[in-house]
């Protein structure tokens, strides 16, 4: 097993390489760069820069290489264990830009993620005993459309509702404006997050509820045909240990594996939304710096996702193995 | 359990009382079944409705006549909607792109006669004072009213119009994506499938990296590449990033099938690779791939609207319904949000996107022998 997840984790180390530098053969082609990009928009502002300063700055951004020796220093740095300096603004380091939008993208994602499993559970197993009941087809059937409705639209509809109309949440934002937010004690900091996080959060759990309430239902559903139900039946156990004890146990085994390919979509899935309430996370700091061609810290950002991915398969497998004993890699 | 893999097995193990039946009996076999729920055959309909909508979209709602008898010979304008260089030359000359068709036909031929679509507006123009007798300029943004039943714009330009139009926009990127994908998948996975050995490993890696990154961060990388990206490079996109889950369901397959008896005997009978894939596996390894290319043109409507509604769907004047989106978000923020343009295109992908989910679960339901009876 150790063999088994060595070789993985090699073979996951090659994927990076080669997920890295596909993306850094692409963003390194887009049309325009940082400079020409902030020069454009220096025009306005009067300070145009001289042609011999940009090529200057050019060099020392490291443009006018070749993309292919460009990645390669990003590379030999990635293993130093330095991700680069930002190409815009006041060129802070990669990581200090990204270091403080993990937690505003992780509050957001986790607390979904707990709701939706919290929820889901109930549901799904009331969803599989009760499978055929008009209560059971009405559940599911309001799950499906939710599962359909995409989130970024949901989010738009919950911005009229609540936002525009009744005006009960905020518009956007993770919290208000810094004066009023600082004059507000502790427990009304608290309060004021709280509010900017009901809506994203709303959006990011409704659709996974219902992909996971439908999961555990036919899983329930499969497990509940086994001989061993019959068996715990006919040995005269109640219907509620029947359920909770002998068949939600053996329906946990593939939600266990659920768990671990969700782990990308906690830190990924949300470029749209951090862009529609304004949340200032990952995947808005993306989108950004996507359009001012910031490389090293899309880079940087791409070298995250990619990890994740790959660390939530390998965790999905890892998983599997340890709750199923009839899992063996060898 | 799980290998054994859906779809085509009926014809040979299940349900003696058919046994006669082909590869054609299997289809009909699964369109009986598929008949028996109700809700797959109401989402059928709405995907053939939609269909029905995005191609003759100007035939519901334009300013350019179906049909018109003008100075003695036929024309049909409306085939401009369907692109711009389809317009009649002699229209052009008369001066129709210059002032709106109702006017124009009036003054230069009384006689004239013109098919009018259902809908007097324009997807790309607002309809000025007088070009229709009775109906007053068009202001915008304006919320619903009768003659703007879904609103206008900022631009007055009419929202059903738009949507309408916009319908063909959301059905081709999905069936355009997904055919791309289809084919990569199909390749991919076949040939992984099919051969195994080195080849299955290449493969099999190949369609790992596509799984490892995250699909918006490829798409968002590729679009930001293209200098002045259309809805055709949105779609080029899509399919070359979305066919993963094809290839894995199409290596699946042929995985299995090579192992079977009736290919074993075509083999034995001299029948070449190409032949052995495409006459004996594909038509066997197509229901579970048609499963999945219907929850990929839902997925693809869905990115679309998304990339169109970040700005990044291309053409900018192009009535997509994300673009509408697009449009009205801004003004959420502001004195006069505009809900109209939110609810009704959000609604047209909810519903785009919920019938072709419907239709695939249905038809996997449908096309799986394993599941039959089960659902109670």
């Amino acid at each position: 097993m150790v063999h088994y997840f060595a070789r993985r984790i090699l073979i996951g180390i090659f994927t990076l390489g080669l997920i890295t530098l596909v993306i850094y053969g692409l963003i390194r082609n887009m049309p325009g760069d940082p400079l020409a990009l902030a020069a454009l928009g220096a025009l306005d502002a009067g300070q145009q820069v001289s042609s011999v300063h940009y090529e200057a700055m050019r060099k020392e951004m490291g443009l006018d290489r070749h993309w292919m020796v460009g990645y390669f220093q990003w590379l030999s740095g990635l293993l130093q264990g330095d991700l680069g300096n930002s190409l815009v603004g006041d060129r802070m380091a990669v990581t200090a830009i990204i270091a403080p939008r993990i937690g505003p993208t992780l509050l957001l994602s986790m607390t979904s993620l707990v709701l939706a499993y919290l929820l889901s559970i109930p549901l799904g197993l009331y969803c599989g005993v009760r499978s055929g009941t008009w209560q059971e087809r009405t559940l599911t059937t309001l799950l499906y459309m939710l599962y359909s409705l995409p989130s970024f639209v949901a989010a738009l509809y919950f911005l009229i509702l609540f936002s525009v109309r009744l005006d009960w949440l905020p518009l956007s934002g993770m919290r208000s404006s810094d004066e009023v937010y600082g004059r507000l004690s502790a427990p009304g900091k608290a309060w004021d997050i709280l509010r900017h996080l009901v809506l994203p959060v709303a959006c990011s759990t409704y659709a996974s509820l219902a992909y996971y309430v439908r999961f555990i239902r036919s899983n329930l559903q499969e497990v509940i045909r086994q001989d061993y139900i019959r068996t715990a039946r006919a040995k005269g156990l109640s219907e509620r240990a029947v359920v909770l004890k002998h068949a939600f146990r053996n329906t946990l085994i593939p939600l266990v594996t659920l768990f671990g390919l969700t782990l990308t979509a906690l830190l990924s899935g949300s470029v749209i939304l951090e862009q529609i309430f304004g949340w200032p996370g990952i995947g808005r700091l993306f989108l950004d710096r996507i359009y001012q061609r910031d490389y090293p810290v899309i880079m940087g950002l791409v070298l995250l996702f990619s990890l994740l991915v790959l660390a939530g398969n390998l965790l999905a497998d890892l998983l599997y193995a340890l709750v199923d004993p009839r899992i063996s890699y060898s | 359990m799980k290998s054994q893999g859906a779809g085509a097995a009926a014809p040979r193990t299940g349900n003696q009382r058919k046994s006669a039946g082909r590869a054609a009996g299997y289809w009909s076999e699964v369109w009986r079944r598929y008949r028996k729920s109700r809700l797959g055959v109401l989402a059928l309909l709405m995907v053939v409705f939609l269909g029905l909508v995005a191609a003759g979209a100007p035939f519901i709602a334009g300013t350019r006549p179906i049909a018109c008898r003008y100075q003695g010979n036929w024309y049909f304008p409306c085939l401009y909607y369907y692109n711009q260089r389809w317009e009649n030359p002699v229209l052009i000359r008369e001066g129709f792109r210059r002032s709106p068709y109702p006017q124009r036909l009036r003054e230069k031929d009384p006689r004239s006669i013109a098919i009018w679509p259902l809908f007097y507006a324009d997807p790309y123009r607002r309809v000025e004072e007088g070009e229709w007798p009775g109906r007053p300029r068009d202001t915008g943004p304006s919320p619903p009213r009768l003659r703007n039943p879904f609103g206008t714009d900022d631009l007055g330009r009419d929202v059903l119009a738009r949507m309408v139009h916009g319908t063909s926009i959301a059905l081709l990127v999905g069936f355009v994506a997904m055919g791309i994908a289809a084919l990569i998948g199909l390749v991919v996975g076949g040939l992984a499938g099919y051969f195994g050995g080195w080849v299955d490993v290449v493969l099999s890696r190949l369609i790992e990296l596509v799984m490892a990154v995250p699909p918006i961060i490829l798409i968002l990388a590729l679009i930001a590449i293209l200098e002045r990206p259309t809805i055709w490079h949105t779609m080029a996109v899509i399919g070359c990033t979305r066919w993963e889950s094809i290839a894995r369901y199409a290596r699946g397959e042929f995985l299995r099938l090579k192992e079977t008896e009736f290919i074993t005997a075509a083999r034995a009978l001299g029948a070449s690779a190409p032949r052995i894939m495409f006459r004996h596996m594909l038509p066997n390894a197509l229901a579970p791939v048609v499963v999945a290319l219907t929850f990929g043109i839902a997925g693809a409507i869905l990115i679309e609207s998304g990339l169109s509604f970040l700005g990044l769907g291309g053409d900018p004047s192009a009535p997509s319904w994300g673009r509408i989106l697009n449009e009205g978000f801004p003004s959420l923020g502001g004195d006069s949000p505009q809900w109209w343009l939110i609810l009704f295109p959000g609604l047209g992908i909810f519903t785009a996107v919920l019938v072709y989910n419907l239709v695939g679960d249905t038809f996997q339901e449908a096309s799986d022998p394993r599941l039959r009876g089960s659902s109670r």
